[in-house]
């Protein structure tokens, strides 16, 4: 009887863990479904022949509030991302999207990222996010920031080293109201963040970042860390409280195998809480796979909405069937 | 600061962790130094009673069984703090295949009645006492025995679904059950072709918070009524309630222990394990 099979499996069964039953027929599976609607269990996956005869995959508890879960500012949606370019002054070892001086630039365009910021902040989005490839070696940054900050708070994501010459007066040409500029630094001294950058980097991105702050920016510091050796977090944590970032603004993210990565946590499109990304080929489910084909979500750009409703409906449905498993991919 | 008040209970489910834990938070998140706790989690509520009594924790979470014999081992020298509304009112239904013609008491003499663990007060203790003071002694009956959560008494729900499926597989004609898996399998709401209801007992209570009377007012009171006050409608609160299946904490009906002490002396239910 699927009934006593449904409490046996639920007395075993952690609040949110999830179990499977036989079930021989439709009519058993209709039992099964009104038992558990009526105890305040979810049937979350179904795997039946064309008799109705087959297995349930059941969660114990209600489905889980994603809202409560991840809070409004994470939900699928509340930020866009936007690759301004893949072209970068450095290469990275590990960049997620391959970027370097000899990527083809694929620029989404200062016009284009300004209807784009238009329609996220017209669909509901909290928050934008620039990212590339280096922002800053666009001539015309300052335009495509303010066009941004204007509509809703912007963080820049940028390596910090090319903030001289045309990059400085862009820099300076930027509201410092409702903007961010997120500079990459890996380590509190310039060994492992070289080693993966390139020899010098890690001066000119700690210039940088007192540049930036010297100039009145908000600024975030992310470093991307493979497996950080005892001591080595709080060493970088303590380095940056010395430069003045603020411990809400002090990022510290895993490597991602993507791009160019050899190594790193492997990412798919149902472990990831998405984060709405746009670049010049299309929208994509999150940032970290702005390349990978698997994260493709449309080639279609605009209008946005539609992709944006997409989004949040097929993170709703993987979110019914497999909540447990979504994990936050923490970008920024 | 004050020590914790140290409650026990017994780990009958993967959730008994959570609701513990969102329990002590509950008294934690109020700050008051004066009614914080914590939880230690026994395997079986004869270590649970017996670690009461050794004072190695202060409060017990009791089944209704476990409460007596607290009372039996003690003397009488233990206090009731507070109970389920649920726990108020919970009977023993005796459920048939449908369609078996059986209704009532005297129905069931002569019958095979399927009991779950002997220590399960609602699936085997109380309905043996309730079917005697009907009329029917347990000498007028075939009993079948499912002991398979001894221990636990009863709460693991196992052995009352091991009496439900011998009565589905013709191995038995009556099963006892607590009212709470009747309800949980949906009664005659999704089990109308199934099962149906022969007969229920009158109302007696469940579990309770236990004490010994060595235990000072001023550590318990507040921490009772802390407890008292959690909130159905705060859906912080409800996740916990829900979990351990209430409503509302309520105090203590001790007259609702009265069949249980009857049934233990009448049966000759030993005080200890």
């Amino acid at each position: 009887m699927v009934i006593l099979d449904l409490m046996r499996l639920m007395a075993t069964l952690a609040d949110g863990a999830a179990g499977q039953v036989i079930v021989t027929s439709a009519a058993d599976r209709e039992l099964a479904e009104k038992w558990c609607t009526r105890s305040g269990n979810t049937v979350v996956d179904a795997s039946l022949d064309a008799s109705g005869a087959g297995t349930l995959t059941v969660r114990r508890g209600r489905p889980l509030d994603p809202l409560l879960v991840l809070g409004p500012d994470r939900m699928p949606g509340a930020r866009l991302w936007m690759y301004t370019n893949f072209h970068c002054n450095l290469a990275c070892d590990y960049c997620c999207v391959a970027s370097s001086p000899q990527t083809p630039r694929r620029e989404l365009g200062t016009d284009r990222i300004a209807r784009l910021a238009r329609a996220a902040a017209d669909w509901g989005v909290h928050e934008l996010f620039l990212t590339g490839g280096e922002p800053f070696l666009l001539p015309d940054i300052g335009t495509i920031v303010r066009s941004c900050a204007t509509l809703l708070p912007t963080t820049v994501l940028t390596n910090g080293m090319v903030f001289r010459g045309r990059g400085l007066r862009e820099l300076k040409s930027i509201p410092r109201d409702n903007v961010a500029l997120q500079i990459s630094l890996d380590s509190a001294t310039p060994e492992l963040h070289d080693s993966h950058r390139g020899q010098g980097s890690w001066a000119k991105a700690v210039a940088g970042i007192r540049l930036a702050l010297g100039l009145g920016f908000r600024v975030r510091v992310a470093a991307t860390v493979a497996a950080p050796v005892p001591g080595e977090l709080n060493a970088f944590h303590q380095y940056l409280d010395e430069l003045g970032i603020a411990r809400d603004d002090q990022v510290v993210r895993p490597v991602a195998y993507e791009g160019l990565a050899s190594e790193g946590m492997v990412i798919t499109r149902e472990s990831l809480v998405p984060e709405v990304t746009v670049t010049a080929d299309g929208v994509y489910w999150h940032p970290v796979a702005a390349t990978d084909e698997d994260a493709l979500v449309t080639d279609r750009i605009e209008p946005l909405a539609p992709a944006l409703d997409e989004i949040s409906r097929a993170f709703a449905e993987q979110w019914a069937r497999r909540a447990s498993a979504a994990q936050l991919f923490p970008c920024a | 600061m004050r020590e914790p008040l140290i409650v026990g209970a017994v780990a009958y489910t993967p959730n008994v962790v959570p609701i513990w834990e969102g329990i002590r938070d509950y008294f934690k998140d109020s700050g008051e130094s004066d009614t914080a706790m914590d939880f230690v989690l026994y395997s079986n509520y004869g270590r649970l009673v017996t670690s009461l009594i050794a004072g190695h924790i202060d409060v017990a979470w009791n089944t209704n069984l476990a409460y007596v014999r607290t009372v039996m081992q003690t003397d009488g020298h233990c206090l009731a703090l507070a109970q389920r509304d649920t726990d108020v009112g919970f009977t023993t239904v005796f459920v048939a295949r449908s369609g078996s013609g059986l209704t009532g008491p005297v129905s069931i003499a002569g019958k095979r009645l399927a009991l779950g663990s002997a220590d399960s007060a609602h699936a085997a203790i109380l309905p043996l006492h309730y079917l005697a003071r009907a009329g029917v002694p347990a000498s007028d009956m075939q009993v079948l025995r499912f002991d398979t959560d001894i221990g636990k008494h009863g709460d693991t729900g196992r052995s009352e679904l091991d009496a439900i499926e011998s009565v589905l597989a013709g191995e038995a004609d009556v099963a006892a059950i607590g009212s709470s898996t009747w309800e949980a399998m949906g009664r005659d709401e999704l089990m109308l072709d199934t099962l149906e209801e022969v007969w229920r007992t009158d109302g007696y209570c469940h579990c309770m918070f236990t004490a010994l009377d060595t235990l000072p007012a001023k550590r318990y009171t507040p921490w009772v009524d802390k407890l008292l006050a959690m909130d159905w409608d705060n859906p912080e609160h409800r996740r916990i309630l829900e979990l351990e299946g209430l409503r509302r904490w309520v105090s203590p009906h001790l007259d609702g222990y009265k069949p249980l002490f009857a049934a233990v002396e009448e049966q000759g239910v030993d005080p200890r394990w």
